[in-house]
This record gives C-alpha cells, sequence and structure tokens, in this order.
C-alpha cells in the first residue's frame, strides 16, 4: 500500500482526454498506483478502460491533468527509460507474422543496450512456457499466447504493468492461470499491475478495485465496499446484487434478471 | 531452430557461388585464370558490373519486400504496392519514347529515379495523418496511384510507335544488358543506405508489425519508426527500378522463402533477405542472357518462372504465413 514515505509509481491527477472533437471520454480523473499493487478496472463496455491504461502508458497524452511516473511527468522520461519502468500490454496483437516464443519474449530486451537481470529463459520458466520455445506464436493456445507476452514483460523489467483486459476469450480455466501467475508476480516480484476488467465475479478477487463509468471514477477500494447493488446499477445499467455464501465467499445474484 | 547455422551458411554461400558463376558461365565459357584477350573484356567490362548491378538490385528488392511487409503488416506486400515503380516506370517511358538523352547513358535512370521519388512523397503525403504514416492509408494510396500512373503507362504506349513500344516492353519487363560500371556506384550510393537503415531499425520493425501501442511501449515511437523506415523503402525500390526496370517476384517472395528458412526476426531476414534476392536475381540474369543466346529474356519472367515453383512448394509445406 502507498504512504507517505513511499511514492507512488504511477498518478494520473485530473486527467481530461478527449478522441478528436468528440465529447470527453475521461473528465477530471484522478488515480493512483501505489508499489506491489493489484488493481482491477473495472466498467462497461466504453466506460473509458482502455484509454485510462492508454493514458497511464503514455501512448495518449491527457487534454488537460497530469500522469506523473514514480512523482516525475511521464513525457519528461525518453521512450527507452519509460520502457523500462512500465509495461503495456493491448488486449489484442497483431500476428501477421509467425515469430516464435523466444523471438517474442527476447523483445523485451529492446530498451536495454545491457541485458537486464532476468533472462529470456528464466522468464519462460516463471510462466511455464519453456518447452514451447522454439514454438511459433501462431502455433500456442489463447491462454499461451498470453503468457508469452506476460514472459516479455518480465524480461522487459517493468515495475508496473498496464494490462488491457488480459483474461478476455480465455476458458475459465486459462483465466485463472493467468490471474495466479498475475498474483504470484505481485508476491514474488513486487510487480504491481493495473488491469482492465468487466467482469465482476473477477472483480471480487482483487484487494482493490477502480469503478469506472463514462470516463468518470464511481468508486476505489475493497470489492465489497466498491461493489453494491446501488454501484452497479449506476456502472453496468442493470439490478444486481453481491451476496455472501455461508463459507464468506462472495458472488452475484442475477435477481429477477433472466 | 534446428541447424541454424548450417542454414545460415546456405543462404550465404549460395549466392557467393551464384555470383562466381554469374561471372564464368554464359553463352561463353570463360576461365578466369586462363582467358585471353577478348573473353577478358567480355568478363570485366561486360559480365562483371553486369552481375553486380543485378545482385545490387536484387538485395534492394529482397531487403524493401522484408521491410514493407513488416511496416504494412501485410504477407502480400511488395517494393512495387507502393506505387513507386509505376511512377518511375512512366518517367522513364516518356524519356524512352521522346528519345531524351540529356545526361547520356544515365538519362533513363535518372528520370526513372525522380519519378519514383516523386510518387514516394506523394504517396507518404496521401499515407499521412494525425502526425503520421498508416499502414492502410499508405497501402491504398500506393494502389491508387499506381492504377492512375498504368494507366498513364498504357495510354502512352498505345500510341507510340513499335519501335518505342518494344524499348519500353524490355525497360518494363527488367532489362539488365544496359549495366556499366559507371552503375555501380550510382546503385551501391542508394541501395547501401536504404539496407543499413532498415538493419539499424530492424529491432523496432519487429515490434511495429505486433503494433503501434506494442512498440511504444518497449520504448519506440511508432510513427517516426515507420516513416524512417518507409524513406529506407522508398531508396531502395527507387535505386532497383532505376537500375534495370521492374524485377516482379523477388521483392514478394524471396522475404517468405528466407523466413521460413530463419524465421520472422528482422535483424536476420532483412540482411538474408537482401542476400537472397541478391543470389536469385544473378542466376536468373544467368538464364536469361544464356538460354536464348544472343536472344535476351527478360529477367524478370526467369525470377517468377524459377521462383514460384519453389514458393508454392513451401506453401504446402512449411510454416510460412501465419494465416
Amino acid at each position: 500500500m502507498s504512504s507517505a514515505s513511499e511514492p507512488n509509481i504511477l498518478d494520473l491527477s485530473n486527467v481530461s482526454y478527449s478522441y478528436r472533437k468528440q465529447a470527453p471520454l475521461i473528465s477530471g480523473l484522478s488515480l493512483s498506483v501505489g508499489q506491489g499493487e493489484f488493481i482491477g478496472l473495472l466498467g462497461a463496455n466504453g466506460s473509458g478502460k482502455s484509454t485510462i491504461l492508454k493514458l497511464g502508458s503514455g501512448i495518449l497524452r491527457p487534454h488537460t491533468g497530469e500522469v506523473l511516473l514514480w512523482s516525475k511527468p511521464l513525457q519528461t522520461y525518453r521512450n527507452r527509460d519509460r520502457a523500462k519502468l512500465i509495461s503495456y500490454l493491448p488486449q489484442t496483437l497483431d500476428i501477421t507474422v509467425p515469430f516464435t516464443v523466444r523471438e517474442l519474449v527476447g523483445m523485451g530486451l529492446y530498451p536495454y543496450d545491457i541485458p537486464p537481470a532476468m533472462s529470456i529463459d528464466s522468464a519462460l520458466e516463471i510462466v511455464g512456457l519453456l518447452d514451447k520455445a522454439p514454438a511459433h506464436l501462431t502455433d500456442l493456445s489463447g491462454g499461451e499466447r498470453r503468457r508469452t507476452f506476460i514472459a516479455m514483460t518480465l524480461v522487459q523489467g517493468a515495475g508496473l504493468l498496464m494490462l488491457d483486459e488480459p483474461l478476455a476469450n480465455l476458458d475459465i480455466k486459462y483465466q485463472f492461470e493467468m490471474l495466479k501467475l498475475l498474483k504470484e508476480l505481485k508476491l514474488n516480484k513486487n510487480i504491481s499491475i493495473i488491469m482492465a476488467l468487466h467482469d465482476i465475479n473477477i472483480a471480487l478477487q482483487f484487494e482493490k478495485v477502480l469503478l469506472i463509468k463514462e470516463g468518470r471514477m464511481l468508486g476505489c477500494g475493497a470489492p465489497e465496499a466498491i461493489l453494491t447493488k446501488g454501484m452497479l446499477r449506476d456502472a453496468f445499467d442493470v439490478s444486481i446484487d453481491i451476496k455472501k455464501q455461508d463459507s464468506g465467499e462472495a458472488y452475484i445474484s442475477y435477481g429477477s434478471n433472466f | 531452430m534446428k541447424n541454424m547455422k548450417i542454414r545460415t551458411a546456405i543462404i550465404i554461400i549460395v549466392p557467393v557461388m551464384i555470383f562466381g558463376l554469374s561471372l564464368i558461365a554464359g553463352p561463353r565459357m570463360i576461365n578466369p585464370f586462363a582467358a585471353d584477350d577478348i573473353s577478358r573484356e567480355i568478363l570485366f567490362s561486360v559480365r562483371a558490373p553486369r552481375s553486380i548491378v543485378a545482385l545490387l538490385m536484387g538485395m534492394a528488392l529482397g531487403a524493401s519486400g522484408a521491410v514493407l511487409q513488416g511496416i504494412l503488416k501485410n504477407p502480400l506486400a511488395d517494393p512495387y504496392i507502393l506505387g513507386i515503380s509505376s511512377g518511375a516506370s512512366l518517367a522513364a517511358v516518356l524519356g524512352i519514347m521522346t528519345g531524351a538523352a540529356f545526361l547520356g547513358s544515365f538519362t533513363i535512370p535518372a528520370l526513372a529515379f525522380s519519378g519514383a521519388l516523386i510518387t514516394g512523397v506523394m504517396v507518404g503525403i496521401m499515407g499521412w495523418k494525425r502526425g503520421g504514416l498508416w499502414p492502410e492509408r499508405l497501402l491504398l494510396a500506393g494502389v491508387g496511384l499506381s492504377f492512375f500512373f498504368s494507366a498513364l503507362l498504357m495510354l502512352i504506349m498505345s500510341i507510340s510507335s513499335d519501335e518505342g513500344l518494344r524499348k519500353a516492353m524490355l525497360w518494363i519487363f527488367g532489362d539488365l544488358s544496359m549495366s556499366e560500371w559507371s552503375k555501380v556506384p550510382y546503385g551501391l550510393a542508394f541501395v547501401l543506405p536504404g539496407i543499413l537503415i532498415s538493419l539499424f531499425r530492424a529491432k523496432a520493425l519487429n515490434a511495429l508489425i505486433l503494433g503501434d501501442d506494442f512498440a511504444h511501449s518497449l520504448g519506440f515511437s511508432p510513427h517516426r519508426e515507420r516513416f524512417i523506415l518507409f524513406v529506407a523503402v522508398g531508396l531502395l525500390t527507387a535505386a532497383s527500378v532505376s537500375l534495370g526496370g521492374m524485377i516482379g517476384f523477388i521483392g514478394l517472395l524471396v522475404p517468405h522463402i528466407i523466413r521460413s528458412i530463419i524465421g520472422s526476426d528482422n535483424r536476420l531476414l532483412v540482411p538474408f533477405s537482401a542476400i537472397g534476392g541478391g543470389g536469385l536475381l544473378c542466376i536468373a540474369d544467368l538464364i536469361s542472357r544464356s538460354v536464348l543466346a544472343p536472344t535476351e529474356l527478360p529477367a524478370g519472367i526467369v525470377t517468377a518462372i524459377i521462383g514460384s515453383p519453389y514458393f508454392l512448394y513451401l506453401l504446402r509445406r512449411k510454416n510460412v504465413l501465419s494465416i
């Protein structure tokens, strides 16, 4: 958790953004990511989750407000220096060319002249794909492909991962595998993670959730505090509730929606 | 990949052997160690410059094809898709038809190069929006301009005399018979920088293939990198077309063949596509001037006839494309 002595990795303060001449997609949004935090960015389709991640990683520049990386304005970093601190993974990647797993993971070395601590092999071992190193990306399952990209970010050595829907289009087994992997990275490597998602059930598993609607923050905190009936109606425009089983596990009650 | 060293060695050794063969073989076999005056004259004044020009041209086509397939993210891209070659052909054919000779033997290459550059700048302007070049815009601008210039070219050819038509056709299909030593430094001046720029930006090219946001995350500025690579491709295409017209197949298919041998990493793909392209054009030129000597076949026809079956075989057998 962040405190005064330990600065945040990333701060967005009062950030606004609009695509060309349309109405603002993000307006007056502030959020921060502390060291070792694992944050779920939850919101309906088109709520601005991807745009927030792109603003935070410097792909887009805010029209007003400021983005700070380690308390310094993001745009003052050289591209390569920024790449050693933040890694952003888009939801989909264009795989028009059959790169191998090893070639892709090796791209994590590109910001460096002298190779960083993590080798390609050890990164592949962490994500459990060492035996697939010579395989083509096009021959992997969706889950393996996502894990390959995570291995690349490990080689890249960034302390902050910004992942756009890393669980989208994965079978539930692979969703669990991916979440487990990310949690291990947070615990063992002290890597901070902020990831977009739109599955409320998955959001319940996070320590910290940011709930987004139309580019504004509805709430930020532990899921039980944020994912309330009123907030969920506001964010997703449906009437659902979160209930607890006797075991203490939270689940969605769909009520009379079906 | 298995046997990487052997594969690399083959891609280097075979083109070097082809280059050597193209010097000594032909309608008249020449033993370089026991050549008479006439043979020596043929070897040094005719074959050597011609083989070197073929090598340079093939290298430019192979390398620029690999780069273009990357920046346009399209396996069908080749150096001629951006319309640069159509602009060059139009300018060159206009020169041939009007009998222009203001720069001696350099007149037609200079016209072709200017046509290529003007077209390249036009494609760049049309492909530019919101601070950068966009692959889809570049591709459509190139295809559109290409159609326009081809139509003008056909118009000129359809109203021209038979003799002019024949000369123009020969040039368009790739004519290396005009190669001479003076073309070598000219070719080197554009082909070498083009290949070197592509090589130095090969990491960025790898990242761009996976998407602009991905490239940004790895510390590259996508629009800047694409612009640099586009300039390199423009130089290579302009140089190759002005050296000897249009030679099909190499720019499109050599990168795919090389990819099937050594993989997709552009740090290897770009230089080896250059070497492979150079070797292929050398042997195609050797065949084209030997089989029906003294009549010469256009080298572009030979590259396609010997290259296409091999490519189609690869397409069935190996992981050439990701689709």
